[in-house]
């Protein structure tokens, strides 16, 4: 027998809050009942979400939503804040292998909009920038770099070029024209090593030719020079070795969680919190240590609810693969609403999923991650590790969520949905999710209830 | 065998040298009948079924662009004919300059692959010259000449190698502009005489394939260099692009320019879907202090009446 635990919207957790409360609720020093956010720091768009009504997901809305308060106090106790720009998992190893440096992404002000529907303007000032809605919402970290309303600017910016989506190299150099000096590195666009030619294996059943590898390494060495400098510090191969596998323990947990939420029957946590949580993956939301905790947390929580058969979603929930991040929270919120639960994803960052190898030298190690970034590679590599997700999951349906405006949706969209249908026979349905997308919910609604029906007409054939 | 190149940052005398036709891709004419799906880069569109159009061809494509690098995926997944040449975004440190001359011998193999011959280091560096020569008479024709016909002499180049002797001088005349941004086909060469008509004269082509592609002078070769490394060297070090990270070098060859040949307003040509140009829209203001109109290439066609009363509301604001 299920029991099915109902997510809270902000009212409920008010009085849920207080109850809490007053059975001795322990709270980290950023802790605090939700409202708070949307009163303090106007992120209006708490008040449309529904959440996860556990302590452990209270912990890991208010460790997301205070980072940038918390990176403030970091500076003021002396801390070297780096922006890490685009690579999604890899600088901040380097990063947090230095005493007194924390590495953020500023391209996390992306849901900053959504957050704020729409209130703090950012994509407003982005298009007084020149950087209008044709490009992805992303944008919004350009008008933060302006109006220094939200992060607090990095000492160093560090950004990937080459392989990477053509929305966020421009808006990184627009950023950099602005005035912010950008320490590029370059990230080659993967491909198979030739017959004959030096062969590397790179996580997640990748490989890519020793050229490549160590191309990468070399300019992985170059970022790890001037964060020493930065640090007052070297970055040698000790720390080097240390900062990765402390990386490691929080990929590791991830990777447990994970496990706990979409190998069980039912799904024991939401598909929101279950976004944010694997996004802690990537810069580890500027507090490594405090990090693994609320993962751990959060692992707790799932295995418990799964041994006590408490689901958020129950058995029935179609099981689905969902594919990209969304700009506006609230679409995560829609998949159990038409009677979905996520069973894997794939959030552009698979690479920052994967355990950095520990018997390799450190650089090395972190180049092959980087090589293996699923942006870096074709969209038909991206395809084949889906389909294996989705075979290991057992999913039943697929969600392309398209990101408006972002280069390579357009090209890889129709050829992962092509792919995962020719292996798989699997439905798949696209949807694109702008920064606040109140006016497509009725479309959306039924762009997914459709393809849960699908999923559910299945299990008879 | 033609072997078309979509990126003027592919050598084309390598290709020469190992016995093909090298033919820039912007004088092949697009299939008019490709629908575009929302967000696709009009250039890059023609890419996945460009080898059903020009069967018996191979195609070179290049990671200039996300849009490109895309394109190739699908081109790749029915084709073998296509190869995907990794250009380089960062331009500052030798591992990256060597990343680059290694993907020209990999296309070297490609080619051979193709039938093609290596070619032994003399018989390149024949080539190599010869190219060198032909774009010093381009270099001292272009400033003779109508844009339009100064564009299609660039065009003709990147076609096919060839450049003419002698041309009549035939000055242009009308408000100085400059044409700036990405590829530009031979069906979209009316634009520079549509400008003209309305009063402009485009004193700087820098799009693609136009001056701004044009590589300066070769170096001698130092004793023992092998002739790929000179044109891998030479390529590397004057590619001037928008992809490049930072951008400054594109940025430094156009202040020059701007400036020698007193340009008083700047028209940035960008394909829809191309981020990487349209961005650069307000930097380019800001960086030159000059107007700048920003002229969407909607698709692989002619200048439109809306567009050319644009055109002609812009020069009649610079007299």
């Amino acid at each position: 027998m299920n029991a099915v635990l109902r997510q809270l919207t902000l009212e409920e957790w008010d009085s849920h809050y207080a109850e809490l409360a007053r059975q001795g609720l322990r709270e980290p020093a950023y802790g605090g009942p939700l409202r708070r956010h949307v009163e303090q720091e106007h992120d209006l768009r708490l008040s449309q979400l529904r959440f996860d009504p556990s302590p452990a997901a209270l912990r890991l809305w208010n460790f997301l939503l205070t980072e940038n308060h918390r990176l403030r106090i970091a500076r003021f106790h002396g801390d070297k804040l780096v922006g890490a720009m685009k690579d999604l998992g890899t600088v901040p190893v380097l990063a947090y292998a230095l005493p007194g440096v924390r590495a953020f992404y500023p391209d996390g002000a992306w849901w900053t909009p959504c957050l704020m529907e729409c209130s703090d303007r950012l994509l407003q000032q982005a298009e007084t920038l020149g950087i209008d809605a044709s490009f992805c919402p992303v944008r919004a970290m350009l008008g933060a770099f302006e109006n220094e309303q939200h992060f607090p600017l990095p000492d160093l910016l560090v950004c990937s070029a080459g392989a990477v989506c053509d929305d966020f190299s421009a808006i990184a150099q627009r950023l950099e024209h602005r005035g912010h000096p950008v320490l590029w590195w370059e990230i080659p666009r993967r491909r198979l090593p030739e017959p004959g030619e030096a062969s590397c294996a790179l996580p997640g059943g990748l490989f890519a030719p020793q050229a490549q590898v160590d191309c990468v390494r070399e300019e992985l060495e170059r970022i790890a020079v001037a964060l020493g400098i930065l640090a007052g510090c070297e970055l040698d191969l000790p720390r080097l070795q240390n900062g990765i596998r402390e990386a490691n323990r929080v990929r590791a947990q991830l990777g447990e969680l994970r496990h706990a939420v979409y190998a069980a029957p039912g799904s024991p946590l939401p598909a929101l919190e279950m976004l944010i949580a694997e996004m802690l993956a990537i810069h580890f939301c500027s507090d490594r240590e405090e990090c693994l905790e609320i993962l751990a947390d959060l692992t707790t929580e799932a295995r418990h609810r799964a041994q006590t058969r408490q689901f958020i979603a129950g058995e029935n929930a179609a099981r689905v693969f969902w594919i990209n991040p969304v700009a506006d929270l609230r679409a995560m919120n829609l998949l159990e609403a038409c009677g979905g639960r996520l069973c894997g994803t794939d959030f552009m960052f698979t690479h920052a999923l994967d355990l950095i190898p520990e018997d390799l030298p450190g650089l090395d190690a972190l180049a092959r991650i980087a090589l293996a970034d699923p942006m870096a590679g074709s969209a038909l590599d991206r395809a084949r590790r889906i389909v294996l997700e989705c075979r290991k999951s057992r999913a039943e349906a697929v969600v392309v969520s398209r990101i408006p405006g972002a280069s390579h949706c357009p090209w890889e969209t129709p050829l992962i949905q092509d792919f995962v249908r020719e292996q798989m026979g699997l439905p798949v349905v696209e949807v694109e999710i702008p920064p606040v997308c109140d006016a497509l919910i009725p479309a959306l609604r039924t762009r997914l209830q459709a393809v849960m029906e699908i999923a559910w007409s299945r299990r008879t054939i | 065998m033609k072997i078309f190149y979509s990126s003027p940052w592919v050598p084309a005398e390598w290709i020469k040298a190992h016995g093909f036709e090298p033919h820039g891709i912007w004088s092949a004419a697009a299939d008019p009948t490709i629908t575009k799906p929302e967000g696709v880069c009009a250039f890059a569109q023609q890419f996945p079924a460009f080898l059903k159009t020009f069967p018996h061809t191979a195609l070179i494509l290049t990671t200039a662009c996300d849009q490109m690098r895309r394109a190739a995926d699908i081109a790749d997944r029915s084709q073998a004919r296509v190869f995907l040449f990794n250009l380089p975004a960062t331009w500052q440190t030798p591992s990256v300059q060597q990343l680059y001359l290694s993907e020209i011998e990999r296309l070297g193999r490609f080619l051979v692959k193709l039938g093609g011959r290596a070619p032994p280091p003399e018989e390149l560096e024949t080539v190599m010259l010869e190219w060198d020569r032909r774009r010093q008479t381009l270099r001292d024709l272009l400033p003779r000449v109508r844009p339009r016909q100064a564009a299609e002499l660039l065009m003709k180049f990147f076609d096919d190698g060839t450049v003419p002797a002698l041309l009549p001088p035939t000055p242009s005349r009308g408000v100085p502009l400059a044409l700036i941004g990405g590829p530009i086909l031979q069906s979209q060469l009316d634009l520079l005489d549509r400008l003209e008509s309305v009063g402009g004269g485009v004193v700087l082509n820098a799009t693609e394939p136009g001056e701004r592609c044009l590589l300066p002078p070769l170096p001698p070769r130092l004793p023992g260099q092998r002739p790929i490394v000179v044109l891998a060297n030479h390529y590397f070090a004057h590619s001037i692009d928008v992809f490049h990270r930072p951008n400054s070098r594109l940025y430094n060859w156009l202040a020059t320019r701007l400036d020698e040949r007193h340009v008083r307003g700047i028209i940035l040509s960008a394909h829809v879907g191309c981020d990487l140009w349209r961005a650069e829209a307000a930097s380019l203001r800001e960086a030159f202090g000059l107007p700048v109109l920003l002229l969407d290439e909607h698709e692989i066609r002619n200048v439109g009446p809306r567009d050319l009363t644009r055109l002609g509301a812009f020069v009649e604001s610079l007299r």
